[in-house]
Protein backbone atom coordinates (compact mmCIF):
# COMPACT_ATOMS: atom_id res chain seq x y z
CA UNK A 1 0.00 0.00 0.00
CA UNK A 2 1.47 3.86 -0.56
CA UNK A 3 2.17 5.41 2.33
CA UNK A 4 -0.34 8.25 1.66
CA UNK A 5 -0.63 10.82 4.62
CA UNK A 6 -4.59 11.26 5.89
CA UNK A 7 -4.73 14.61 4.18
CA UNK A 8 -7.18 14.89 1.46
CA UNK A 9 -7.28 17.98 -0.78
CA UNK A 10 -10.19 19.09 -3.17
CA UNK A 11 -11.41 22.33 -5.09
CA UNK A 12 -14.31 24.04 -3.64
CA UNK A 13 -15.87 26.92 -5.64
CA UNK A 14 -17.43 29.61 -3.01
CA UNK A 15 -18.87 32.86 -3.92
CA UNK A 16 -16.94 36.15 -3.19
CA UNK A 17 -17.81 39.52 -4.36
CA UNK A 18 -20.59 38.47 -6.70
CA UNK A 19 -17.72 35.92 -8.80
CA UNK A 20 -17.28 32.30 -8.19
CA UNK A 21 -13.92 31.41 -6.82
CA UNK A 22 -12.26 28.27 -7.35
CA UNK A 23 -10.34 27.80 -4.47
CA UNK A 24 -8.07 24.80 -3.16
CA UNK A 25 -9.22 22.89 0.33
CA UNK A 26 -7.52 20.43 2.51
CA UNK A 27 -8.64 18.69 5.50
CA UNK A 28 -7.79 15.46 7.75
CA UNK A 29 -9.78 14.16 11.40
CA UNK A 30 -13.03 14.30 12.57
CA UNK A 31 -14.76 16.00 15.38
CA UNK A 32 -14.79 19.94 15.90
CA UNK A 33 -14.00 22.06 12.69
CA UNK A 34 -10.82 23.49 13.09
CA UNK A 35 -10.18 25.91 10.11
CA UNK A 36 -6.58 26.94 9.91
CA UNK A 37 -5.65 30.09 7.76
CA UNK A 38 -2.03 30.47 6.41
CA UNK A 39 -0.03 33.67 6.65
CA UNK A 40 0.90 36.24 3.93
CA UNK A 41 2.18 35.18 0.77
CA UNK A 42 1.87 31.69 1.81
CA UNK A 43 -0.69 28.64 1.49
CA UNK A 44 -2.06 26.14 3.50
CA UNK A 45 1.22 23.50 2.85
CA UNK A 46 2.06 25.23 6.28
CA UNK A 47 -0.37 23.11 8.22
CA UNK A 48 0.96 19.93 7.03
CA UNK A 49 2.27 18.34 10.20
CA UNK A 50 -1.33 19.51 12.21
CA UNK A 51 -3.25 17.41 9.75
CA UNK A 52 -0.81 14.33 10.05
CA UNK A 53 -1.08 14.91 13.96
CA UNK A 54 -2.93 11.96 15.26
CA UNK A 55 -3.76 13.59 18.59
CA UNK A 56 -5.54 16.81 16.84
CA UNK A 57 -7.30 14.67 14.31
CA UNK A 58 -8.89 12.11 16.63
CA UNK A 59 -10.88 15.38 17.78
CA UNK A 60 -10.94 18.02 15.14
CA UNK A 61 -11.70 18.17 11.39
CA UNK A 62 -8.37 19.99 10.59
CA UNK A 63 -9.29 22.53 7.27
CA UNK A 64 -6.66 24.52 5.64
CA UNK A 65 -7.58 26.23 2.37
CA UNK A 66 -5.58 28.44 0.19
CA UNK A 67 -6.62 32.11 -0.38
CA UNK A 68 -7.74 33.34 -3.72
CA UNK A 69 -4.13 34.24 -5.40
CA UNK A 70 -2.49 31.93 -3.22
CA UNK A 71 -1.41 28.25 -3.68
CA UNK A 72 -3.44 26.16 -6.14
CA UNK A 73 -6.41 28.86 -5.78
CA UNK A 74 -7.02 30.48 -8.97
CA UNK A 75 -7.80 34.68 -8.70
CA UNK A 76 -11.31 35.13 -9.65
CA UNK A 77 -11.78 35.89 -13.69
CA UNK A 78 -10.52 39.48 -14.54
CA UNK A 79 -7.91 39.21 -11.94
CA UNK A 80 -5.52 40.90 -14.56
CA UNK A 81 -7.27 44.26 -14.19
CA UNK A 82 -7.22 44.90 -10.59
CA UNK A 83 -3.96 45.07 -8.34
CA UNK A 84 -3.80 42.52 -5.52
CA UNK A 85 -4.54 44.26 -2.06
CA UNK A 86 -6.12 42.09 0.69
CA UNK A 87 -8.22 44.28 2.88
CA UNK A 88 -10.15 43.71 6.50
CA UNK A 89 -13.92 43.37 5.04
CA UNK A 90 -12.56 41.50 1.98
CA UNK A 91 -10.57 39.24 4.17
CA UNK A 92 -13.40 38.49 6.39
CA UNK A 93 -16.03 37.82 4.02
CA UNK A 94 -13.47 34.96 2.55
CA UNK A 95 -13.03 33.40 5.61
CA UNK A 96 -17.14 33.70 6.18
CA UNK A 97 -17.57 32.12 2.26
CA UNK A 98 -15.67 29.17 3.38
CA UNK A 99 -17.43 28.51 6.19
CA UNK A 100 -20.67 28.63 4.98
CA UNK A 101 -19.50 26.88 1.71
CA UNK A 102 -18.25 23.97 3.65
CA UNK A 103 -21.54 24.28 6.38
CA UNK A 104 -18.94 24.33 9.57
CA UNK A 105 -21.16 24.34 12.90
CA UNK A 106 -19.37 26.08 15.55
CA UNK A 107 -15.88 26.27 14.37
CA UNK A 108 -12.78 27.03 15.95
CA UNK A 109 -10.53 29.51 13.88
CA UNK A 110 -7.13 29.35 14.11
CA UNK A 111 -4.94 31.65 12.13
CA UNK A 112 -1.23 32.64 12.29
CA UNK A 113 0.36 36.35 11.73
CA UNK A 114 -2.12 37.91 9.59
CA UNK A 115 -4.36 34.91 9.95
CA UNK A 116 -3.96 34.96 13.75
CA UNK A 117 -4.65 39.68 13.00
CA UNK A 118 -7.88 38.71 11.23
CA UNK A 119 -9.10 35.92 13.91
CA UNK A 120 -9.77 38.43 16.69
CA UNK A 121 -11.81 40.34 13.96
CA UNK A 122 -13.51 36.99 13.35
CA UNK A 123 -14.06 36.78 16.90
CA UNK A 124 -15.74 40.12 17.38
CA UNK A 125 -18.08 39.47 14.29
CA UNK A 126 -19.65 36.08 14.82
CA UNK A 127 -18.40 35.21 18.46
CA UNK A 128 -22.04 33.27 19.21
CA UNK A 129 -21.18 30.95 16.19
CA UNK A 130 -18.00 29.96 16.75
CA UNK A 131 -16.23 27.45 19.85
CA UNK A 132 -13.07 29.82 20.02
CA UNK A 133 -10.02 31.07 18.29
CA UNK A 134 -6.53 30.09 18.60
CA UNK A 135 -4.43 33.28 17.60
CA UNK A 136 -1.27 32.48 16.41
CA UNK A 137 1.06 35.82 16.50
CA UNK A 138 -2.00 37.78 16.78
CA UNK A 139 -1.37 41.40 16.14
CA UNK A 140 -4.22 43.94 16.32
CA UNK A 141 -1.86 46.64 15.18
CA UNK A 142 1.10 45.68 13.13
CA UNK A 143 2.27 48.92 11.30
CA UNK A 144 5.88 48.52 9.25
CA UNK A 145 5.85 45.66 7.56
CA UNK A 146 4.75 46.83 3.76
CA UNK A 147 7.26 48.69 1.46
CA UNK A 148 6.77 49.14 -2.30
CA UNK A 149 10.09 47.09 -3.23
CA UNK A 150 8.29 43.83 -2.34
CA UNK A 151 6.42 43.85 -5.95
CA UNK A 152 9.30 45.64 -7.96
CA UNK A 153 10.32 44.70 -11.96
CA UNK A 154 14.01 44.82 -11.04
CA UNK A 155 14.08 42.48 -8.38
CA UNK A 156 12.90 38.58 -7.87
CA UNK A 157 9.72 38.99 -5.43
CA UNK A 158 9.46 35.42 -4.66
CA UNK A 159 13.32 35.47 -3.60
CA UNK A 160 12.99 38.80 -1.39
CA UNK A 161 10.26 37.90 -0.34
CA UNK A 162 11.23 34.17 1.19
CA UNK A 163 14.06 35.88 2.47
CA UNK A 164 12.71 39.01 3.73
CA UNK A 165 10.66 36.59 5.81
CA UNK A 166 13.07 33.86 6.75
CA UNK A 167 14.36 36.04 9.85
CA UNK A 168 11.00 35.97 11.43
CA UNK A 169 11.57 32.57 12.14
CA UNK A 170 13.56 31.80 15.00
CA UNK A 171 17.17 31.07 14.97
CA UNK A 172 16.38 27.74 17.17
CA UNK A 173 14.21 26.65 15.02
CA UNK A 174 15.25 23.11 12.59
CA UNK A 175 16.89 24.66 9.71
CA UNK A 176 14.78 22.04 7.24
CA UNK A 177 11.38 23.52 8.09
CA UNK A 178 12.52 26.73 7.99
CA UNK A 179 13.93 26.43 4.59
CA UNK A 180 10.81 24.75 3.18
CA UNK A 181 8.96 27.95 4.69
CA UNK A 182 11.17 29.65 2.28
CA UNK A 183 10.67 27.47 -0.22
CA UNK A 184 6.45 28.17 -0.10
CA UNK A 185 7.37 31.73 0.49
CA UNK A 186 9.09 31.74 -2.89
CA UNK A 187 6.31 30.70 -4.91
CA UNK A 188 3.57 33.46 -4.56
CA UNK A 189 2.57 35.15 -7.50
CA UNK A 190 3.80 38.55 -8.26
CA UNK A 191 2.54 41.11 -5.60
CA UNK A 192 0.72 38.42 -3.43
CA UNK A 193 2.69 38.88 -0.45
CA UNK A 194 3.11 42.33 -0.41
CA UNK A 195 -1.21 42.58 -1.44
CA UNK A 196 -1.29 40.95 1.61
CA UNK A 197 0.86 42.87 3.31
CA UNK A 198 -1.11 45.86 2.69
CA UNK A 199 -3.62 44.33 4.68
CA UNK A 200 -1.62 43.31 7.54
CA UNK A 201 0.59 46.62 8.00
CA UNK A 202 -1.70 48.91 6.03
CA UNK A 203 -5.48 48.25 6.29
CA UNK A 204 -5.24 45.95 9.38
CA UNK A 205 -6.68 48.16 12.43
CA UNK A 206 -8.65 45.67 15.05
CA UNK A 207 -7.80 47.74 18.52
CA UNK A 208 -11.17 48.72 18.92
CA UNK A 209 -12.68 45.42 17.65
CA UNK A 210 -10.76 43.34 20.50
CA UNK A 211 -13.34 45.58 22.94
CA UNK A 212 -16.08 43.56 21.65
CA UNK A 213 -15.06 40.11 22.62
CA UNK A 214 -16.58 38.32 24.90
CA UNK A 215 -14.89 35.42 26.45
CA UNK A 216 -17.35 33.70 27.53
CA UNK A 217 -19.50 33.12 23.87
CA UNK A 218 -15.94 32.91 22.26
CA UNK A 219 -12.84 31.31 23.68
CA UNK A 220 -9.50 32.95 23.08
CA UNK A 221 -6.04 31.75 23.09
CA UNK A 222 -2.86 33.18 21.88
CA UNK A 223 0.28 31.70 20.91
CA UNK A 224 3.33 34.22 20.09
CA UNK A 225 7.16 33.25 19.21
CA UNK A 226 10.08 35.10 21.62
CA UNK A 227 11.83 35.68 18.40
CA UNK A 228 8.84 36.89 16.39
CA UNK A 229 9.78 40.66 15.36
CA UNK A 230 7.01 41.31 12.96
CA UNK A 231 4.23 40.76 15.90
CA UNK A 232 6.54 40.68 19.01
CA UNK A 233 5.73 39.02 22.24
CA UNK A 234 4.75 42.74 23.99
CA UNK A 235 2.21 43.67 20.59
CA UNK A 236 0.29 40.32 21.48
CA UNK A 237 0.19 41.24 25.14
CA UNK A 238 -1.32 44.29 24.22
CA UNK A 239 -4.07 41.84 22.21
CA UNK A 240 -4.58 39.90 25.70
CA UNK A 241 -4.61 43.16 27.92
CA UNK A 242 -7.89 43.78 25.92
CA UNK A 243 -9.70 40.69 25.92
CA UNK A 244 -10.71 39.33 29.69
CA UNK A 245 -10.42 35.74 29.74
CA UNK A 246 -8.08 35.44 27.10
CA UNK A 247 -5.25 32.86 27.43
CA UNK A 248 -1.97 34.37 25.59
CA UNK A 249 1.91 31.74 26.13
CA UNK A 250 4.79 33.60 24.91
CA UNK A 251 6.75 29.82 23.00
CA UNK A 252 10.17 30.49 24.44
CA UNK A 253 12.74 30.05 21.47
CA UNK A 254 9.90 30.21 18.33
CA UNK A 255 9.17 32.57 15.69
CA UNK A 256 6.13 33.52 13.22
CA UNK A 257 5.58 30.31 11.88
CA UNK A 258 5.50 27.93 14.61
CA UNK A 259 3.19 25.55 12.41
CA UNK A 260 5.63 24.88 10.15
CA UNK A 261 8.88 25.97 11.19
CA UNK A 262 9.34 23.84 14.40
CA UNK A 263 6.08 21.33 14.92
CA UNK A 264 7.64 19.64 17.54
CA UNK A 265 8.43 22.45 19.84
CA UNK A 266 4.75 23.90 18.72
CA UNK A 267 2.70 21.18 19.41
CA UNK A 268 2.64 21.02 23.37
CA UNK A 269 1.49 24.85 23.17
CA UNK A 270 -1.17 23.97 20.19
CA UNK A 271 -2.80 20.95 21.97
CA UNK A 272 -2.72 23.16 25.57
CA UNK A 273 -4.42 26.16 23.03
CA UNK A 274 -6.95 23.41 21.95
CA UNK A 275 -7.48 22.63 25.09
CA UNK A 276 -8.58 26.06 26.08
CA UNK A 277 -10.96 26.91 23.44
CA UNK A 278 -12.51 23.34 23.22
CA UNK A 279 -12.72 22.69 26.25
CA UNK B 1 38.76 50.87 22.17
CA UNK B 2 39.90 48.34 20.29
CA UNK B 3 38.40 47.52 16.86
CA UNK B 4 35.64 44.74 16.55
CA UNK B 5 35.24 42.33 15.42
CA UNK B 6 38.57 43.49 13.69
CA UNK B 7 41.22 42.30 10.57
CA UNK B 8 41.85 38.97 11.63
CA UNK B 9 37.78 38.20 12.48
CA UNK B 10 37.57 39.63 8.52
CA UNK B 11 39.78 37.53 7.03
CA UNK B 12 38.53 34.34 8.50
CA UNK B 13 34.55 35.48 7.19
CA UNK B 14 35.82 35.91 4.00
CA UNK B 15 37.46 32.54 3.89
CA UNK B 16 33.95 31.00 5.42
CA UNK B 17 31.93 32.94 3.09
CA UNK B 18 34.61 31.79 0.23
CA UNK B 19 33.86 28.14 0.54
CA UNK B 20 30.11 28.13 1.25
CA UNK B 21 28.69 25.58 -1.06
CA UNK B 22 25.45 27.37 -0.78
CA UNK B 23 26.96 30.94 -2.11
CA UNK B 24 28.06 28.75 -4.91
CA UNK B 25 25.01 27.59 -5.74
CA UNK B 26 22.89 31.23 -5.36
CA UNK B 27 26.19 33.74 -5.73
CA UNK B 28 26.40 33.75 -9.36
CA UNK B 29 24.69 37.68 -9.79
CA UNK B 30 25.94 39.15 -6.29
CA UNK B 31 28.18 41.48 -8.02
CA UNK B 32 28.84 44.59 -6.23
CA UNK B 33 30.85 46.43 -3.47
CA UNK B 34 29.19 47.35 0.03
CA UNK B 35 29.79 48.60 3.00
CA UNK B 36 30.12 47.46 6.14
CA UNK B 37 30.39 49.88 9.38
CA UNK B 38 31.30 48.49 13.34
CA UNK B 39 30.85 51.45 14.88
CA UNK B 40 33.98 54.11 13.35
CA UNK B 41 35.50 51.52 11.37
CA UNK B 42 34.59 50.83 8.06
CA UNK B 43 35.24 48.19 5.28
CA UNK B 44 34.33 48.06 1.52
CA UNK B 45 34.04 44.19 0.70
CA UNK B 46 34.12 43.71 -2.76
CA UNK B 47 32.13 40.86 -4.07
CA UNK B 48 32.04 39.09 -7.63
CA UNK B 49 29.69 35.94 -7.93
CA UNK B 50 29.10 35.65 -4.37
CA UNK B 51 32.57 35.78 -2.69
CA UNK B 52 34.73 37.89 -1.19
CA UNK B 53 37.06 39.29 -3.73
CA UNK B 54 38.57 41.50 -1.59
CA UNK B 55 38.15 43.57 1.63
CA UNK B 56 39.28 47.46 2.14
CA UNK B 57 39.54 48.86 5.28
CA UNK B 58 38.67 52.35 5.71
CA UNK B 59 37.69 53.09 2.26
CA UNK B 60 38.76 56.49 0.24
CA UNK B 61 36.47 58.34 -1.88
CA UNK B 62 37.54 56.19 -4.91
CA UNK B 63 35.98 52.86 -3.65
CA UNK B 64 32.13 53.04 -5.01
CA UNK B 65 29.61 51.32 -2.94
CA UNK B 66 26.18 50.52 -4.09
CA UNK B 67 25.10 50.03 -0.03
CA UNK B 68 26.21 49.05 2.89
CA UNK B 69 25.22 48.79 7.03
CA UNK B 70 26.12 50.28 9.96
CA UNK B 71 25.79 50.30 12.98
CA UNK B 72 27.22 51.06 16.67
CA UNK B 73 29.71 47.74 17.51
CA UNK B 74 26.80 46.75 20.79
CA UNK B 75 24.54 45.93 18.20
CA UNK B 76 26.89 44.22 15.59
CA UNK B 77 27.70 42.19 19.39
CA UNK B 78 24.25 41.11 19.88
CA UNK B 79 24.00 40.08 15.93
CA UNK B 80 26.72 37.70 16.03
CA UNK B 81 26.58 36.25 19.72
CA UNK B 82 26.09 32.97 19.63
CA UNK B 83 22.61 33.25 21.31
CA UNK B 84 21.15 36.42 19.91
CA UNK B 85 18.76 38.26 21.61
CA UNK B 86 15.39 38.66 19.73
CA UNK B 87 15.15 41.53 17.03
CA UNK B 88 19.05 40.99 17.18
CA UNK B 89 19.08 37.72 15.49
CA UNK B 90 18.50 38.99 11.61
CA UNK B 91 19.21 41.85 9.46
CA UNK B 92 15.78 42.40 8.69
CA UNK B 93 14.58 41.81 12.14
CA UNK B 94 17.20 44.60 12.70
CA UNK B 95 16.30 47.10 10.16
CA UNK B 96 12.52 46.42 10.93
CA UNK B 97 13.22 47.11 15.01
CA UNK B 98 16.70 48.21 16.07
CA UNK B 99 17.01 51.71 14.67
CA UNK B 100 20.87 52.30 15.10
CA UNK B 101 21.37 49.32 12.78
CA UNK B 102 20.96 51.22 9.14
CA UNK B 103 20.95 50.12 5.60
CA UNK B 104 22.76 52.98 3.54
CA UNK B 105 23.03 53.36 -0.17
CA UNK B 106 21.12 52.01 -2.86
CA UNK B 107 18.60 49.89 -1.53
CA UNK B 108 17.30 47.93 -4.57
CA UNK B 109 20.85 46.94 -5.17
CA UNK B 110 20.83 45.10 -1.43
CA UNK B 111 17.49 43.82 -2.07
CA UNK B 112 18.18 42.66 -5.57
CA UNK B 113 20.26 39.99 -4.30
CA UNK B 114 18.78 39.97 -0.89
CA UNK B 115 18.63 36.03 -1.07
CA UNK B 116 22.76 35.91 -1.56
CA UNK B 117 23.45 38.95 0.41
CA UNK B 118 21.02 37.51 3.54
CA UNK B 119 23.03 34.07 3.07
CA UNK B 120 26.15 36.31 3.14
CA UNK B 121 25.31 38.05 6.54
CA UNK B 122 23.80 34.52 8.04
CA UNK B 123 27.56 33.54 7.80
CA UNK B 124 28.92 36.24 9.98
CA UNK B 125 27.84 34.07 13.16
CA UNK B 126 29.00 31.02 11.61
CA UNK B 127 32.68 32.88 11.40
CA UNK B 128 32.27 33.93 15.17
CA UNK B 129 30.98 30.51 16.58
CA UNK B 130 33.14 28.24 13.93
Amino acid sequence: MPDFEPITGRYLSIPLEGKPHRIFVEEAGSGIPLLCLHTAGADSRQYRHMMNDPEVLARFRVIAFDMPYHGRSTPADGWWLAKYRLTTAGYLAMIRAVWETLGLERPVVLGCSMGGAIVLKVAAEFQDELTGIVGLESSAYAPGRYNELLHHPAIHGGELAASYTYGLNSPYSPEASRRENWWYYSQSGPGVYQGDVYFYSIDWDGREDLKRIDTNRCRVALLTGEYDYSCTPAMSESVAAAIPGSRLTIMKGMGHFPMIENYPGFRPYLLQALDHVAA
Amino acid sequence: MSEYPGSAWLARYRERVNKDPELGVIGDWFTTTFGLTFGDHRYALRVEKGRIAEIVAAPRLDVRMSFGFRAPVEVWRKFLSRDPPPLFHDFFAMLMRVPEFVLEGDSLAAMQNARALHRMMNLMRETSHA
